[in-house]
């Protein structure tokens, strides 16, 4: 799959303190991208960045593998966003805003107001002024105003802040409509790591302004799911003994001698048996204690995300 | 350009701003023609008071008075609204170029400056109208709407370093305090013969034709002239350069 949003070096310096640090992503298109990182990361900075309301000290943003800043304006034309807790008039309606956006972008497609707001379920709301809406509201209504324009992207920060356990359910449900549906690649950030793990396709984790990692989830479950570790003196027979006596498929052959074996997990002592029935000497049994929780931990450096 | 200047109206939909304004607009006419009628009647019958007089006080006290702190603050709401109620973001990212941005809005206090200009000519007109106070004649009209109009033009133009301390300060209160400094300096310098030097004074005495001989008319102008373009320079390259978080 191709990039459809990729950072080169991205870098943002405030005075003595760098924000975000050689920072380079790729969301490649069609996939959730989570944008992972505890408070002050410069989750919002990266975004700012992506969607030209700062500028960067150095680095490179392509977007539809064109540069963001020689055509920004047409780029962004072709995006949808949502940065922190979005802005409305309040003194206006959900539709009279959405207008607002429409008429600047010259949309002219009959309906698109209503069924942008349809999607997000306030097509009742016709008559409230927005100061009216509820947190949990508003967020939905900055959803809508994203996909009014019928975007190729999504980019939406932090989407389910300050929203309650039914808020977060119901928008975590609409990016997955959104990406299923309409086929939109979606970035979202987020300081919750089970947010992004029931959502995204990709991580990218940052922290202190540095990406310090962009996996797969299914990667990552993989890496992560847990093994028997052994180290045998003859890795083929091994897992030859594996595949016939235990019908295990689901194991990976690693360099001196090392099989990671992640199914029939309380079958070890037999495994073990076997090998040593049939000549092979076993060096090392050993049980993978990671899970995702302490590999962010691990990868952050301490602390929790969230 | 026209849909931007489209929203800009729509943004002001059921907005008190715009009722305020009025209300503001309404004060110097309402206060001169009032005040010179009740003098007239009360305290000095014999002294006539005529249309000639009420026009150029109440254009007076709209440029230097009612008309720096009413249209500052409109400015301030124009331009500080989008920072307090967080919509520029969505604007910039739809996208809304930053210099359409602030043409669009200037043009939107201009037309909103025009209409508040004529609400303070029409009631003045129609409450000498009603006080039937003497020398009404169309050429006075028609003289003094000029006159006002030049007044709202030229504290239009004047109010781009009022527009860059809005959006440098992306708060009402600074803009506000400015107006009031300009107003107070209004005020001190009605009686100077240097009041031409200062942009705001120069504008009133412009509009009611009744600059000072102390300096050529072309300073004046030279003055308003170059504070605005600084101003709006200032403005736009800095709004063109400000990352906006």
């Amino acid at each position: 799959m191709s990039a459809i949003i990729k950072t080169t070096n991205l870098t943002k310096v405030y005075g003595n303190q760098t924000s975000v640090d050689h920072l380079s992503m790729s969301v490649k298109q069609g996939e959730i991208y989570g944008f992972l990182g505890r408070n002050g990361a410069g989750k919002t900075t990266t975004i700012r960045m992506l969607l030209g309301l700062i500028k960067p000290t150095i680095g490179e943003i392509e977007i539809f593998g064109e540069n963001l800043f020689k055509n920004q304006k047409e780029i962004l034309r072709r995006i949808g966003s949502m940065v922190e807790v979005p802005g409305f008039y309040e003194n206006l309606t959900a539709k009279e805003n959405l207008l607002i956006n429409s008429k600047i972008m010259g949309i002219y497609k009959k309906n698109a107001i209503e069924e942008a707001l349809e999607i997000v379920g306030l097509q009742d709301e016709t008559k409230k002024l927005v100061g009216k809406y509820s947190l949990g509201m508003k967020q939905r209504l900055g959803i809508a105003r994203a996909l009014v324009h019928y975007p190729e992207v999504l980019i939406l920060d932090e989407p389910t802040n300050g929203l309650d356990p039914i808020g977060i359910k119901e928008m975590r449900r609409l990016i997955k409509l959104l990406a299923e549906e309409r086929n939109i690649t979606i970035l979202i950030s987020s300081h919750i790591l089970s947010e992004i793990e029931q959502l995204a396709d990709t991580m990218g984790i940052i922290h202190g302004g540095k990406l310090l990692e962009e996996v797969t989830f299914d990667d990552l479950r993989k890496r992560n799911r847990r093994y028997i570790e052994f180290q045998v003196s003859n890795d083929n027979k091994a897992v030859m003994l594996l595949e016939k006596h235990f019908n295990i498929f689901d194991y990976e052959a690693h360099d001196d001698g090392n099989i990671r074996v992640y199914s029939y997990l309380g079958q070890r002592g037999k495994m073990n048996k076997l090998f040593v029935q049939n000549d092979i000497e076993v060096f090392k049994i050993t049980m993978s204690e990671d899970k995702l929780e302490d590999y962010f931990t691990n990868l952050v450096g301490g602390g929790t995300i969230g | 350009m026209v849909n931007l200047l489209y929203t800009e109206l729509l943004k002001l939909k059921r907005s008190k701003m715009f009722l305020i304004s009025i209300l503001g607009s309404v004060v110097a006419p309402f206060m001169v023609v009032v005040a010179s009628y009740v003098h007239m009647k009360t305290e000095n019958p014999a002294q006539l008071i005529t249309f000639d007089e009420i026009f150029y006080e109440t254009n007076l006290y709209t440029v230097l008075i009612i008309g720096v702190p009413l249209y500052g603050v409109i400015t301030a709401y124009l331009f500080g609204r989008e920072y307090l109620e967080d919509t520029l973001k969505n604007l910039l990212t739809i996208p809304v170029s930053r210099i359409s941005y602030i043409m669009s809005k200037l043009v939107i206090l201009f037309m909103w400056i025009m209409l508040l200009t004529l609400v303070s000519w029409g009631l003045t007109l129609f409450l000498g109208i009603l006080g039937q106070f003497e020398g009404l004649s169309t050429l006075l009209i028609v003289e003094y709407l000029g006159r006002f109009i030049a007044g709202g033009v030229l504290v239009f133009i004047l109010s781009t370093p009022i527009v860059l301390v809005a959006v440098v300060m992306k708060n009402y209160v600074p803009t506000i305090i400015l107006t009031i400094v300009i107003t107070l300096i209004n005020v001190m310098s009605a009686n100077s013969e240097h009041r031409a030097l200062f942009p705001w004074a120069a504008a009133g005495d412009i509009a009611n034709g009744t600059l000072q001989p102390t300096y050529p008319a072309e300073i004046s102008y030279t003055i308003i002239f170059i504070t605005s373009i600084i101003g709006f320079i200032v403005a736009n390259v800095y709004f063109k350069k400000v990352d906006i978080h």
